[in-house]
């Protein structure tokens, strides 16, 4: 479709609004309310543009660009005097209430509204007057509140209410002083506030963990990194400064988080800055605990030619360091870091989305579904992202459908919304509790995990008749499959999520089951499993066995040394095998980065490094590759990649030493011959010599201050920029200046556009992928000639026992997480340990809300919690708060004994 | 060759009178140059019992400044330090608590604030850069010193002197500036 804008002739693609298409061509045109993920309402008037009828038409009229559709042939002029007078003016207005304090606002140096003012031209204030001022609120220990600067976009209620679900921030008042914010002060309520930092084009709502450490977005070395701290894999930007880590920022990827985090993500970043960092390599066998380099190599080298070794991996490591944990201890004795129950499901996933008979589903594309089912997770709390877009999926999915039938552009916000009024798409949430997200299911059924799977394989057996042979259900069960099975049957694009929390494999079995009864020839039916960790999946396709055959092999065997990798054991495996895995060492060494109880039991401990201090892939629950980059320039500590420390060791023992320098693309790609399921992984990122005209990529940006002056506390004299050679990326502002290929892209930054914004000038088209397509390698290809994979596991159903119970996990969307937990603000945020159980099974143990209730497993006591009364925990099952930072390994999906 | 400019000044080859042979007669030249500055005046001054005179606008050591009340101005917000071009400055921003008002004029304050000396050309542009009249440069020079480190200028080495407590180094640092409103 060709349009003519001031004259020129441009090919834009049908069904975008004015501005998108204006943006998408590269050209400036200023704009508020308008956000690509959340549509135009008109409200702002900033990005007005002047239309013509046709070449003859001379005078034209001013239109809302964010409000007209393209048509073939459309002439407009954003450079038109009264168009530029209008939009200048506009500006002026806001700005009359607008306080001149950008030197202390947070947002300076990164703000929308800056951006705008300096685009339109507006740079003399006319305006003498008083302006007007309002009282600021507590909006919890996230996020800061500074209405004065408010220019009344209302992005911040449409995203909050609208697109995220919250209801405790609104806008208030009316005229000249609307205030946006709560009823009264109080921690905002949504685990997705952090976004109202980068969705305000002002400086009202910030990051106020950034005010702890605050630095200027010009002033940070930057670099693409991967959230560490859930399944989904979401992007990010991690940003340094005096080598410590400042903040957690976006990094749009259209296939995975698009332009938002969940606050975990965003905020849980301290644990790198924390206390209880190990910095320094210890042998604790000696007086002299601290060791060089050299020393603790050679003493870890003794250690393990000494006996048999064992590798502990771990689900939170990169794959570059469990890879290099099995090479050095050789394949037949590596083993994955967690209990047989979860290896053993996660065991299966990789089996299920490795057959490629059901697409593995991208966040992206859950948004788009048109029907979601979720069968035994929790996703609000697993996986928040998740959560987010499937609430996208059903409040857009009606709205998508009216637009098609009477002809409204999708971005049209308040008239889909408007037309749509409270229809929602199709979604049924199957889950052992309730969750936020119920909220707005069509049905929601909360019962035990045997019998949720009972209801996922009557639905499967319901929509291809015969599949499943065993059919003993209720007719309350048939029922409801019924209604559900129905309302799959009408989608065209449905989606099944379950996840590895129930402990159950016959859920995900049934889940898997739905998707591929679902999944015939006039639907793409996708498929998706929510699992613990941010590396679970990698981990995972190594097909290693879990610790549990460790323990095994060492208590048969006797004397070996257990070489464990960034794993705490005890997080996962209850304490009593943990410790009788521990007393059967002969040693331990363990590579870690935070102290806890596995690192205690060492004997030799190596500092390792996290995401920020280190390079590293991990594998999200999509089966995606993506690389995280380091960020902290490392001078003088030892802490280093794991597998750096494990490759070093492995070049001792081998006496391979050849003099090249090891980097991550070197070891993926041994990977790749030794491990044929990551074939392909090579390709995950540019390799670490890629340079652009000979350039490498800048982790600063162009106006980075104070480069001779940082450092002179140390150094007069300005020292070499730190160089690891790993990436493409270097530790300077120096480098090439475009756009770098979307994987590498360590911050978003356009000239005149200094705020996030700058992504449209990132993507293909706004909203759309980035240029050169999103980054991420997926690993699991469909495959149209599959074998549909089907189980016929129907479990009987679940009966409640008279003194035992179900122990299950119940996670927290903010409180979880092993590293995050060290985040102060989020630990403030989080829920103490308990346990929730039914008043029917509070009665059975003549205990009360409140009372403190002790865990027993087969002899094995947890420390006691107080128990809560929970009418939504079916009868004869006990939840358990898990991954808080107390938190500890329980024996998951057993039935267990409880003492009051 | 066709010169390009027209200040080409042709090389004279003449051979050498004899007056000039002798030397003598040159030499008497050159010291009638060399007498005649005795008369002049003196274009060095005894440093330091007399000092010179600095142009109104000569840029010296910075000054961190204090508002009235004595408060610091600066408030960390960076614009000095992207604003120089010899990269001299590095700051660290905190948030002011309540009851640091009395030290701190703004919500943000800098916890670090560093110049180093042997970087900075003295050109200015951070006291242009400043919106707060948080930094200016002053009428003095950065001594010399024995150690480089010593170069690096803390908080406290750059710090105006407070007004109600030291009124008088204080204005004596100030300048005959204009007392900023
Ligand atoms: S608080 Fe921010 S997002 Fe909300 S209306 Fe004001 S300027 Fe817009
Ligand atoms: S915790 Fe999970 S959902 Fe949240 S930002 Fe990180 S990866 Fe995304
Ligand atoms: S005077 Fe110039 S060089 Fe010196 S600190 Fe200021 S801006 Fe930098
Ligand atoms: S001296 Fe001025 S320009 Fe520099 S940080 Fe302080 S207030 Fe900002
Ligand atoms: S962006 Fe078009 S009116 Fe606000």
């Amino acid at each position: 479709m060709f349009i003519h804008i001031d004259n020129k002739t441009y090919t834009v693609k049908a069904g975008k609004n004015l501005l998108e298409a204006c943006l998408t061509l590269d050209l400036d045109l200023p704009y508020f309310c308008w956000h690509p993920a959340m549509g135009s309402v008109g409200a702002c008037r900033q990005c007005a543009v002047k239309v013509y009828k046709d070449e003859n038409d001379m005078k034209g009229r001013l239109v809302m660009s964010c409000m007209e559709t393209v048509t073939e042939g459309l002439r407009l002029s954003i450079e038109d005097k009264t168009a530029k007078a209008f939009r200048e003016q506009v500006i002026e207005w806001l700005m009359t209430n607008h306080p001149h304090d950008c030197p202390v606002c947070d947002e300076g140096g990164a703000c929308h509204l800056q951006d705008m003012t300096v685009m339109t031209g507006h740079d003399y204030r006319r305006y003498n007057y008083k302006k007007r001022t309002y009282t600021n609120q507590y909006l919890g220990p996230l996020i800061n509140h500074e209405m004065n600067r408010c220019i009344q976009c209302y992005r911040c209620v449409r995203y909050y209410r609208d697109y995220a679900g919250g209801d405790d921030l609104n806008v208030f008042a009316a005229h000249n002083h609307v205030y946006f914010g709560r009823e009264k002060d109080g921690v905002l309520q949504s685990p997705f506030s952090g976004n109202l930092s980068e969705v305000c084009p002002t400086g009202v709502f910030t990051d106020k963990t950034l005010k702890e450490h605050y630095t200027r977005k010009w002033d940070l070395t930057m670099a693409p990194s991967v959230c560490n701290h859930c399944s989904v894999g979401c992007n990010t930007i991690a940003a340094e400064r005096y080598g410590q880590l400042r903040c957690m920022l976006n990094r749009y990827n259209g296939d995975v988080n698009g332009y938002f985090l969940c606050d975990r993500g965003r905020f849980g970043y301290e644990f790198v800055n924390s206390e209880n960092r190990i910095k320094q390599a210890l042998i604790r066998s000696r007086t002299n605990e601290a060791a060089t380099e050299s020393e603790i190599m050679e003493h870890v080298q003794s250690l393990i030619s000494m006996s048999k070794v064992v590798g502990i991996g771990s689900p939170r490591a990169s794959l570059e360091s469990n890879f290099a944990l099995m090479q050095l201890v050789g394949k037949e004795n590596f083993y994955q870091g967690i209990s047989e129950d979860e290896a053993h499901l996660n065991r299966l996933v990789v089996e299920m989305l490795r057959s490629g008979c059901v697409h593995s589903v991208s966040l992206k594309e859950i948004e788009q579904a048109d029907a979601v089912l979720i069968i035994g997770e929790d996703i609000w709390n697993t996986a928040p992202m998740m959560a987010l877009a499937v609430r996208q999926a059903v409040v857009k999915t009606a709205a998508s459908q009216a637009s098609q039938e009477i002809k409204i552009p999708v971005w049209l916000d308040s008239a889909i919304k408007e037309l749509a009024q409270e229809e929602k798409g199709f979604l049924a949430t199957l889950t052992i509790a309730t969750s936020p997200i119920d909220d707005i299911a069509t049905h929601s059924w909360h019962a035990a995990p045997d019998d949720l799977a009972r209801l996922g394989f009557a639905i499967a057996s319901y929509l291809q008749p015969g599949k499943i042979v065993n059919t003993d259900f209720s007719e309350a069960l048939l029922d409801k499959a019924k209604k559900i099975g129905d309302a799959l049957k009408k989608a065209k694009n449905p989606v099944v999520i379950t996840g590895t929390s129930c402990y159950n494999d016959n859920v995900i079995k049934a889940a898997f089951d739905v998707a591929v009864a679902l999944n015939t020839g006039e639907r793409k039916t996708s498929f998706s499993c929510v699992m613990t960790e941010c590396n679970s999946m990698g981990l995972a396709m190594m097909g290693s066995p879990s610790f549990s055959v460790a323990n095994e092999n060492i208590k048969t065997n006797g004397h070996a040394t257990a070489v464990i990798l960034e794993n705490d054991v005890y997080k996962h495996i209850p304490s009593a095998n943990a410790d009788e895995f521990f007393n059967s060492c002969d040693h331990v060494i363990v590579l870690d980065a935070l102290h806890n109880a596995t690192t205690e039991k060492a004997q030799v401990l190596l500092p390792a490094a996290t995401f920020a201090d280190g390079d590293g892939t991990l594998v999200n629950n999509e089966g995606r590759a993506q690389r995280f980059f380091q960020v902290i320039p490392n001078t003088t500590s030892q802490v280093q990649e794991s597998w750096r420390w494990l490759k070093k060791l492995q070049t001792l023992k081998l006496h391979t030493l050849n003099g090249h320098a090891l980097h991550p693309d070197d070891l993926l790609r041994e990977m790749e011959t030794a491990l044929p399921q990551f074939e392909g992984i090579t390709n995950v990122s540019p390799k670490h010599d890629f340079t652009i005209h000979g350039e490498k990529i800048p982790r600063e940006p162009h106006r980075y201050s104070g480069r001779t002056a940082i450092l002179a506390n140390k150094n007069v004299s300005e020292p070499k920029p730190f160089n690891d050679g790993d990436s493409p990326l270097s530790f300077t502002m120096e480098g090439y200046k475009g756009t770098p290929p979307s994987g590498v892209v360590p911050f978003f930054w356009s000239p005149g556009w200094n705020s996030v914004q700058s992504v449209n000038k990132y993507q293909e088209e706004t909203n759309g992928a980035l240029r050169g397509g999103n980054p991420g390698l997926q690993l699991f290809k469909n495959k149209s000639d599959a074998r549909d994979l089907f189980f016929n596991d129907v479990p009987e159903s679940f009966v409640v026992a008279k003194d035992r119970w179900l122990l299950l996990p119940k996670y927290d969307a903010l409180g979880s997480g092993e590293l995050s937990s060290y985040t102060a603000a989020l630990k403030t945020l989080s829920p103490q340990p308990f346990a929730s159980m039914s008043t029917g099974s509070l009665q059975a143990l003549n205990a009360k809300d409140g009372d403190m209730l002790q865990i027993v497993d087969a002899g094995i006591m947890y420390g006691s919690l107080p128990v809560k009364a929970d009418e939504n925990v079916c009868d004869g099952v006990v939840l358990v708060t898990a991954g808080l930072r107390e938190s500890m390994g329980m024996s998951w999906g057993t039935r267990v004994q409880i003492k009051k | 060759m066709q010169s390009l400019t027209n200040r080409v000044k042709p090389v004279d080859r003449k051979p050498m009178t004899f007056l000039e042979k002798i030397y003598l007669w040159e030499i008497a030249k050159g010291m009638m140059i060399t007498i005649k500055h005795f008369f002049k005046r003196k274009p060095t001054i005894k440093y330091p019992e007399q000092k010179r005179e600095f142009s109104s606008v000569f840029r010296g050591l910075h000054i961190l400044n204090r508002d009235e009340q004595g408060r610091e101005r600066c408030t960390a917000c960076g614009l000095c330090a992207v604003a120089c071009p010899a990269e001299a400055i590095t700051m660290e921003a905190a948030e002011r608590k309540t009851g640091e008002e009395h030290l701190y004029r703004e919500e943000k304050y800098a916890a670090r604030y560093e110049i180093n000396m042997l970087r900075c050309i003295f050109c200015g542009l951070c006291e242009e850069a400043c919106p707060k009249d948080a930094i200016y440069l002053s009428q003095t020079f950065t001594p010399s010193n024995l150690t480089r480190a010593q170069f690096i200028y803390k908080k406290d080495d750059l710090l105006i002197p407070d007004p109600n407590k030291d009124p008088e180094q204080y204005a004596k640092a100030l300048g005959d500036r204009k007392r900023p409103q």
